[in-house]
């Protein structure tokens, strides 16, 4: 069984990953929104900004981006300004999580947004709606039953991917297991994390499924 | 209320529309006939934009509502009026295009809603009055997808009148309807035209070209090739082509 301080220990690290987890979904979804925005957009500057920014934050490993929120930031802006910035550990990881996850969710959208039939955007048109009109009124709403089953796929990674933030001296879930597991020499601690991993991944999986049923009605 | 002056448009390399010359007034339903590929849809589309011309002005009730040279704008129209003006047109598209998330009463609101802004109650009661023109009160909490392909495109047709266009454009309107279907469209159409809609019709339905027409326009590879009343058109036709045309579809 567990001790007191024990259980402490795991219900702190298990509030760390679940408060990185949601701050990252609903910031990642906001700012992955905008990015697939600007990856359809005509404008070419909006264009080649959003594709670069999926190209960097895709393309390079999340816990690099990590390091260099926490660990590079302030060197380098000693070196520009004289005075470092450090943010601190869980502000470092919001951003982390959260620039990294809207690269993901961006090409998830982009890729919904543009499955959408040709047809519905020319129809708004032809009825006089602007882009943006037919976009936030016709296309994105269709596209949001596509894109539930990527979307929960993504929180599941993210949720399991926060355990990275061991790396930058934070205490969450898994981390405070493999503490005991060190301390005591035994290893059935790591059978509680895998649990409430499980459990909240099984709560997500839940819940999406349960969304997608309900954006299935027009169908 | 619609003019076309030497339209020209090219898909890359493809000409598919080659000097058309064009005017519509008031009251008239001009019916585009012509075999697949002969450019009918794609001079429809460049009236609301769907399509830029190349080359060209087109004018949408006396107001300039494209002009371009070899593909670029000869004249700059903003955003704004472009959108004015295409909701003097309503367009009704082969593959119907209703909005599938909304129901069958929502999709012919909201355009009013969202773009005139207008008194939801009143938008209301103007869009039961159109679905009730074509048949359709019964089914206002459908969504479309549990509507038959005839009833869908009746739905379609409310939506486009919901803004109150003066010129409706149909391009196919039946053609993607299973054969008994057909006849329910045609006669909310000619139901329109009796009440003095102005209609540009692209259609295979010789029969519909024949009643309702008030012009009937045969179009091959990119040009007008023939024009006048249905009667001389279907009967007398003076152009090679045209006979041909009428000989394998008749």
């Amino acid at each position: 069984m567990l001790t007191e301080a024990q259980m402490m220990s795991i219900l702190n690290g298990t509030l760390l990953t679940v408060k990185i987890t949601i701050f990252a979904m609903i910031a990642g979804v906001l700012l992955g929104m905008i990015i697939a925005l600007g990856r359809i957009s005509k404008n070419k500057i909006l264009n080649a900004i959003s594709w670069f920014y999926v190209w960097v934050f895709r393309g390079t490993p999340l816990l690099l981006q990590l390091f260099v929120v926490y660990y590079a930031l302030p060197l380098l802006t000693l070196d520009l300004f004289g005075s470092p910035i450090k943010l601190p550990g869980l502000t470092a990881a919001y951003l982390a999580f959260t620039i990294n996850t809207a690269a993901y969710l961006a090409e998830v959208f982009r890729a919904g947004i543009q499955s959408i039939d040709k047809g519905q955007l020319e129809a708004g048109k032809a009825l006089g709606m602007s882009y943006n009109q037919t976009m936030f009124k016709i296309i994105i709403p269709q596209s949001i039953r596509r894109l539930i089953p990527p979307m929960g796929n993504e929180l599941i990674m993210l949720i399991k991917d926060t355990s990275l933030v061991a790396s930058i001296a934070m205490f969450d879930l898994l981390r405070s297991v493999n503490q005991m597991a060190n301390a005591t020499g035994k290893t059935h601690y790591f059978l509680y994390a895998a649990g409430i991993y499980l459990f909240f991944t099984t709560i997500i999986q839940y819940a999406f499924g349960k969304i997608e049923k309900k954006y299935a009605a027009y169908e | 209320m619609i003019k076309l002056e030497h339209v020209y448009k090219s898909f890359g390399k493809l000409e598919v529309l080659k000097d058309i010359n064009l005017e519509v007034k008031q009251g008239e339903v001009v019916c585009v006939i012509g075999p697949s590929g002969s450019g009918k849809s794609t001079m429809l589309r460049c009236l609301n934009h769907l399509e830029r011309i190349t080359s060209g002005k087109v004018y949408i009730e006396n107001e300039i509502a494209d002009e371009r040279l070899n593909d670029k704008d000869v004249l700059k129209i903003s955003q704004e009026k472009v959108q004015q003006l295409c909701t003097e047109l309503g367009m009704v598209f082969q593959r119907f295009n209703l909005f599938p998330h909304l129901t069958v009463l929502e999709n012919v609101m909201i355009a009013p809603k969202i773009v005139r802004k207008q008194n939801q109650e009143e938008i209301k009661s103007i869009a039961l009055d159109l679905l009730d023109m074509v048949g359709l009160a019964d089914k206002k909490d459908e969504y479309p997808s549990r509507l038959s392909g005839g009833q869908q495109q009746r739905v379609a047709i409310a939506r486009a009148l919901a803004m109150r266009p003066k010129i409706m454009l149909f391009d196919e309107p039946t053609s993607a309807l299973d054969p008994e279907l057909v006849g329910e469209v045609l006669e909310v159409m000619k139901k329109l035209a009796h009440e003095g809609m102005t209609m540009i019709v692209v259609t295979h339905e010789m029969g519909f070209a024949k009643e309702v027409g008030t012009r009937v326009i045969f179009m091959d590879e990119g040009r007008i090739i023939e024009e006048g009343n249905p009667k001389d058109i279907f009967d007398n036709p003076k152009e090679d082509r045209t006979k041909s045309f009428l000989k394998k579809i008749l």
